[in-house]
């Protein structure tokens, strides 16, 4: 069983200007941009996220967090990560007019990551939208663990099936897919949320991960504690620094009414079981 | 820049002299570093830039990206007697050029402070202020008498300012009869150097600046942030959960500057400048109005190193005018 909190390794954060390796169009609104990160970044671990500066320090202000989505190895661009974004407001719509060979500011490695427990079988994952964007990671860290892929599950839920991103590769990894949609376009109709409680009651995992939108995160750990399955969750709030200086990301905690969490040095990942979602 | 190669060369000794300067950045090499230090009310820093309160944690969280001992002082998260949980979320929003928040003082507690976060900045050559706010005048003092005995801790900055906790906070601000009392119970219990962190939120900001300086103040940190409002529109509600906070950011900057000219003008302590600083050239503007130093605060959430980008941006500035010392460009503006 884990232990209350997950508990974060010391490690180096990085403040870079850094250029972008490409910036692909993989849906109508989603985007894979690849940004080639000096140092620091081989230790990353799934689940955690880095701040992305727009530059000129006035509009947008602030930096924006975006979880890694996989990390860059190859000889030919050297080390880095990708991220898999959707615009949804003017930082996304201006990351996605970045071109190869541009800079952007990163900082991170930040926050805390998914807990892969050292004997583990059956695992669940279960994303929302872009929330499938840190189980490509997971996945393939799961994969060097050892872990039978196989025997693992992918559950995404999308409003339609331009919502649905990474399919393919779960498949190719040997995971099975399971897909809904609010509007039926693909897979089932309706919220992941229904797919994932039947699949428990038939084959009871030994973890479940998730990451998609609060209403979603409810809903599983609501689930997960009905059949008492481990899960940790990934949640998103605002912040304005992403290094626990100023306090705008508090989340509730469940145990401990005096005090909040803090999505960026607490989280993003936490035992769904602490938290007042 | 030909001509002002010519004379830096005939300043230079010999052997240096012979070859053609390339520009500035390298000359700056051979050149004496202008003088940074400043003294603010009883504080000596060894430059003009400071954290502001609630922008640097409790400093440590910065350590992997900022040389701290580069920084003139940290002035830590306010301090109140207990731990305080802090406004429940969503605390941020940001707005055009700016931010607004309401975190609600959020922080350990005196003694938790004292006991595991001042440890480390101990290590540091930079000067620790204690940024301190209590919910009624008793609590205040209660405070001072506290720190009073703490050696790590150089000075005190007041907050009578924050605009977020409906117990207190910003009625002792607004009124120049009730800072004065506050300012007076602080100053009866330490000897240590107070700076006093004014809030804009009031018609005449000078009044307010001659009430405290009156009561004892050593120093007055200006401005904390000007309170605001942000509303969701599809769902009507307010976009911070306590409805109004502080705006902070560059979209400040013009309202801190005016406001700390003015208050240059009537009181004799030094003036600490606040408010939307994110480059040297923004700090300069204080400096130039008058500020005997700058705080920086949101620009940290931008960039952690802004501090230390600020320190270097006022030497080479100073460097490349042949400014000695950076006290020679404090209040020289020309009207």
């Amino acid at each position: 069983m884990l232990s209350l909190t997950l508990q974060k390794i010391k490690q180096d954060m990085f403040q870079e200007k850094n250029q972008i390796l490409w910036n692909k169009k993989i849906g109508p609104s989603y985007y894979r941009i690849g940004i080639k990160c000096h140092r620091g970044y081989s230790d990353a671990q799934p689940g955690q996220f880095i701040m992305l500066g727009f530059g000129d320090q006035t509009a947008p202000l602030l930096r924006r967090p975006f979880s890694i989505h996989r990390l860059v190895t190859t000889d030919s661009h050297g080390q880095g990560v990708e991220i898999l974004y959707k615009i949804v407001g003017t930082c996304t719509k201006k990351l996605s007019f970045y071109k190869k060979g541009d800079i952007i500011g990163v900082l991170g490695p930040l926050g805390s990551h998914f807990l892969i427990p050292d004997t583990i079988g059956r695992i669940f994952m279960v994303a929302g939208g872009v929330g499938i964007a840190p189980m490509v990671f997971l996945a393939s860290s799961l994969q060097k663990k050892g872990v039978d892929l196989s025997k693992c599950m992918v559950f995404n839920g999308g409003r339609s099936k331009d919502d649905l991103l990474c399919g393919d590769h779960f498949f190719t990894l040997g995971m099975s897919v399971n897909t809904t949609t609010d509007d039926g376009s693909a897979g089932k109709k309706g919220f992941v949320t229904d797919i994932v409680s039947a699949a428990i009651k038939e084959h009871r995992p030994d973890m479940i991960y998730a990451c998609g939108p609060t209403p979603m995160l409810k809903a599983v750990t609501q689930m997960t504690e009905i059949y008492a399955v481990p899960c940790q969750v990934s949640i998103e709030t605002m912040m304005a620094c992403g290094m626990g200086a100023c306090l705008g990301c508090a989340v509730e905690s469940r145990k401990d009414s005096d005090r909040y969490f803090h999505a960026c040095a607490d989280g993003p990942v936490f035992n769904a079981s602490i938290l007042k979602i | 820049m030909q001509r002002e190669n010519k004379k830096l060369c005939q300043d230079q000794s010999e052997g240096v002299s012979t070859f053609n300067f390339p520009p500035y950045k390298f000359r700056l090499a051979f050149m004496k570093h202008p003088d940074l230090q400043v003294n603010i009310g009883g504080i000596k820093l060894k430059n003009p830039v400071m954290t502001a309160s609630g922008t640097f944690g409790y400093g440590r969280e910065f350590e992997d990206l900022v040389d701290l001992n580069r920084v003139g002082a940290i002035i830590v998260k306010g301090l109140s007697l207990a731990p305080s949980k802090g406004n429940p979320p969503p605390r941020i929003a940001e707005t055009p050029c700016g931010m607004l928040n309401a975190i609600g003082l959020e922080n350990v507690g005196i003694e938790a402070f004292e006991k595991e976060k001042l440890p480390f900045l101990e290590k540091l050559s930079t000067p620790v202020l204690a940024n301190i706010y209590g919910k009624n005048i008793g609590e205040y003092a209660k405070l001072a008498e506290r720190i009073d005995q703490i050696e790590g801790i150089s000075g005190i900055e007041i907050n009578i300012s924050c605009p977020n906790v409906k117990s207190g906070g910003i009625a002792f601000g607004v009124d120049g009869g009730v800072a004065n009392e506050v300012v007076r119970a602080v100053r009866n219990r330490t000897g240590k150097p107070l700076m006093v962190k004014l809030s804009p939120n009031v018609t005449d900001i000078t009044e307010i600046a001659l009430s405290v300086e009156d009561a004892g103040a050593d120093s007055l940190s200006l401005i904390n942030t000007i309170t605001g409002m942000a509303i969701d529109i599809e769902t009507r509600h307010p976009k911070l959960a306590n409805i109004t906070g502080g705006l902070s950011g560059p979209a400040i900057r013009p309202v801190a500057l005016r406001m700390v000219w003015q208050v240059v003008q009537c009181v004799k302590i030094p003036v600490i400048g606040i408010g939307g600083i994110m480059t040297a050239d923004d700090a300069l503007e204080f400096l130039i109005a008058g500020a005997a130093a700058v705080q920086i605060g949101t620009a940290n959430f931008v960039n952690p190193r802004a501090t230390t980008d600020i320190i270097e941006g006022i030497e080479a500035f100073l460097a490349k005018r042949e400014i000695p010392s950076v006290t020679n460009i404090i209040g020289t503006l020309e009207v």
